[in-house]
C-alpha cells in the first residue's frame, strides 16, 4: 500500500486542547477532511497524551499514557496510522515511539502500568503518528489542493509559524531531515507548501520554529508576553498579514499574548492569527463559520470578508 | 578564564585601595582594582550525581562545555543571566552555593528544545533544567514554582479523570498559587471571545466546567499511575540522601 492510500482512512487523535480552547482548529480539521474525501476516524476513549506537565512529573508516565492512545488505535480498532493535529500530543507519541524502542526501562514500566489498567500493552511499531500536515501534504498533496481550490487565497500574506514540538528533539523524528519530499528540522516548509498551492503568498518569516512560551503562558507570564510579541512583531516586520499555526497551545497563546502585551506593554501589533486548516478550509469553498473563524480570540472577520474569502 | 570565575567579578568581591603602595611602586586608585583573593571549601561532591537521580538530569556527565546550549536558548536570549551551561559546569564541580545564587530563575526553562536540538554530546540540557529545578525544591532551596504548581495540578487531574479540561485546571492553578482570576487581560481575552460565539457553543463550555469530560474506565489505570509515581518519589528521594551519604563517608575516610 502506497503511503497516499494508507493515509487516506487515520485515526484521529483530536487531545483534549482541541475540546477546549482549540476547538476551532478541532472543527476546521475535520471540515477539511470531509472536503478533502479523507476518512477520520477518532481514537475511542482516548486519554490525555501526557503533555509536558507530566513528561515534568515523570517521563516514563507521559510515555504510558501515549503508549495507551497508541495501543487503543492499534489493538481495538486495528489501524496502522495515528494522526494528531496538536503539535503537543504529535510530540508526545513520537517521543513515547522513540523511547519505547530505546529505552528498555521506559518499555518495562509501560508494560507494567498497562498491564495493571487491564489493555494490551502498545509494542513500537505498531501504529504510525503522523500530524495533520503530514496526512494532507501526503494524501492530497499540493498539485491535488491545486486542482480542488474555490476560493484561491491570492493576495494573502502568510508566516507560518511551527513552534517548538513539531521539529524537536530531532531524534524523535527519524523520517524528517530524510532527503528529498521529507520534512525539515531546521527550516519546516510541510504549511509553507500546502498554503502555497492554496493560492498565499508565504513571507520569508525566521520565526518559524521560535518558541511561544506555551510551557509557562500562566506560570510565567511575563516571558512568554515577550517571546510571543517578538513572533508577532517579525510576522509583521516580514509583512505578514496573518501567521498560520499548526498548534493549540501556540495558537491560543499568540492570541493571548497578542491581547497582554496591549494590557501590560501598550505594544498593539495588528496581525490575524489563524490556524491552517481554517485557510484551507476557506480556500476549499468553506464558508468561514464551517472553519469555526468566530470562534478564534483574534477577529479577522473583516480582514477575510475583505480579501473575498467571507 | 575557567566559565565560574568570571561571574566572581561582582561589586562585593572587587577590592580598590585609595592609597596603597606595592614594592615601592604607587598603585592607588580606581585603576588597580583587585579581586578578593578567595578559597573554596564548600564543594558539594555528591551533586551531580544527585541531580542525575532526578528525571532528566541522568545525561549530565555527558557535557563538555561547548555552550551550544545557552547559545541557542530562547530564555537567555531575554535573560542573559539564564545560562545552561553555566549551571551544568557549576554542577559538575559541585559549586553549589555559587548554583544557589541563580536559584529563582533556573524553573524559568520554557522547554523549547533549542539546546536539545544544538547539543552534540545529548546531555538532554532541558531535562537538566527539570532536575535542577526539582532538585532545588526538594532541598528546600526554593518554593514550589509556579510551574511545578501547574504541572502538579495538571497531572493529579489525568491520574483522576484521563483527560484535561483546561478551565478547571486554570481555575484551580490560579487558586492555588494565590492569583486572581480577574486580571485585565484574561477579561479582555473572554469578552473578544465572547464577541464571535454562539449561544450554543458557550453553553456547552459552560457545562464542562460542571461536568469534566473523562476517560471511562480510567479507575484501574489511575491507581497504578498514582502508585507508580509514588514509588519512583520514594525512591528518587533515597537516591538523593544516598549519594549524600556516601560522599560524606568518603570524606571522612580520606
Amino acid at each position: 500500500m502506497t503511503t497516499k492510500e494508507k493515509y487516506k482512512k487515520v485515526a484521529y487523535y483530536p487531545g483534549c486542547a482541541l475540546e477546549g480552547t482549540g476547538h476551532a482548529y478541532n472543527r476546521s480539521t475535520k471540515a477539511v477532511g470531509k472536503a478533502l474525501g479523507l476518512d477520520l476516524v477518532e481514537v475511542k476513549n482516548w486519554n490525555c497524551c501526557g503533555a509536558m506537565e507530566v513528561k515534568n512529573v515523570d517521563p516514563k508516565l507521559q510515555t504510558y499514557l501515549s503508549s495507551r492512545v497508541m495501543s487503543v488505535a492499534a489493538n481495538e480498532m486495528d489501524m496502522d496510522v495515528v494522526m494528531a493535529p496538536c503539535n503537543g500530543c504529535y510530540h508526545n507519541l513520537k517521543k513515547a515511539e522513540y523511547d519505547l524502542k530505546h529505552d528498555k526501562e521506559s518499555a518495562a514500566v509501560v508494560d507494567k502500568l498497562s498491564q495493571k489498567a487491564g489493555h494490551k500493552t502498545y509494542e513500537s511499531g505498531q501504529v504510525e503518528t503522523i500530524h495533520a500536515l503530514d496526512w494532507i501534504k501526503e494524501t492530497i498533496g499540493e498539485d491535488g489542493l491545486r486542482d480542488r481550490v474555490r476560493n484561491s487565497l491570492k493576495g494573502i500574506r502568510v508566516a507560518n509559524y511551527y513552534g517548538c514540538m513539531y521539529t524537536r528533539p530531532r531524534h524523535i523524528f527519524p523520517e524528517k531531515d530524510a532527503g528529498p519530499g521529507s520534512e525539515s528540522t531546521s527550516k519546516p516548509h510541510f504549511m509553507d507548501d500546502l498554503l502555497a498551492a492554496a493560492g498565499a503568498e508565504n513571507v520569508e518569516f525566521p520565526l518559524k520554529t521560535a518558541c511561544c512560551g506555551g510551557a509557562h503562558t500562566l506560570s510565567d507570564s511575563d516571558t512568554s508576553t515577550k517571546l510571543v510579541l517578538n513572533i508577532l512583531k517579525a510576522a509583521k516586520l516580514a509583512g505578514a498579514d496573518v501567521i498560520a499555526t499548526e498548534c493549540p497551545t501556540c495558537h491560543t497563546g499568540l492570541e493571548m499574548h497578542q491581547i497582554r502585551a496591549e494590557k501590560r506593554l501598550g505594544e498593539k501589533v495588528d496581525i490575524k492569527i489563524l490556524y491552517f486548516t481554517q485557510l484551507l478550509g476557506m480556500a476549499l469553498g468553506l464558508k468561514p463559520r464551517k472553519v469555526g473563524v468566530h470562534e478564534n480570540i483574534s477577529d479577522s472577520r473583516r480582514f477575510l470578508k475583505e480579501k473575498g474569502l467571507a | 578564564m575557567p566559565i565560574h570565575e568570571k561571574s566572581l567579578i561582582r561589586p562585593e568581591n572587587l577590592k580598590t585601595h585609595d592609597k596603597l603602595v606595592i614594592d615601592g611602586i604607587d598603585v592607588s586608585g580606581h585603576w588597580s582594582t583587585f579581586i578578593e583573593s578567595r578559597v573554596v571549601a564548600d564543594y558539594n561532591e555528591a551533586l551531580e550525581e544527585e541531580i542525575a537521580a532526578l528525571p532528566g538530569g541522568e545525561y549530565i556527565h555527558r557535557c563538555w562545555q561547548c555552550g551550544s546550549c545557552t547559545n541557542s536558548c530562547t530564555v537567555n536570549a531575554i535573560n542573559p543571566d539564564f545560562n545552561p551551561r553555566y549551571w551544568i559546569y557549576l554542577i559538575r564541580v559541585g559549586m553549589e552555593s555559587e548554583l544557589l545564587r541563580d536559584k529563582d530563575i533556573i524553573w524559568q526553562c520554557v522547554s523549547c528544545n533549542k539546546c536539545t536540538y544544538a547539543c552534540p554530546r545529548d546531555v538532554f540540557p532541558e531535562g537538566v533544567m527539570k532536575a535542577t529545578s526539582h532538585w532545588l525544591e526538594r532541598r528546600g532551596h526554593t518554593p514550589k514554582s509556579p510551574s511545578m504548581h501547574f504541572d502538579e495540578v495538571f497531572t493529579e487531574q489525568i491520574v483522576k479523570t484521563g483527560k484535561i479540561e483546561e478551565s478547571r485546571t486554570i481555575r484551580r492553578f490560579f487558586s492555588r498559587t494565590n492569583q486572581g482570576l480577574f486580571q485585565d487581560w484574561m477579561i479582555e481575552m473572554v469578552k473578544r471571545l465572547l464577541s464571535g460565539l454562539p449561544l450554543g457553543l458557550l453553553t456547552r463550555m459552560g457545562l464542562a466546567t460542571f461536568v469534566a469530560p473523562r476517560t471511562s474506565n480510567w479507575s484501574k489505570a489511575s491507581a497504578a499511575m498514582q502508585e507508580y509515581i509514588d514509588e519512583q518519589h520514594a525512591k528518587q528521594e533515597e537516591a538523593l540522601t544516598l549519594a549524600q551519604l556516601v560522599k560524606v563517608a568518603q570524606k571522612d575516610a580520606a
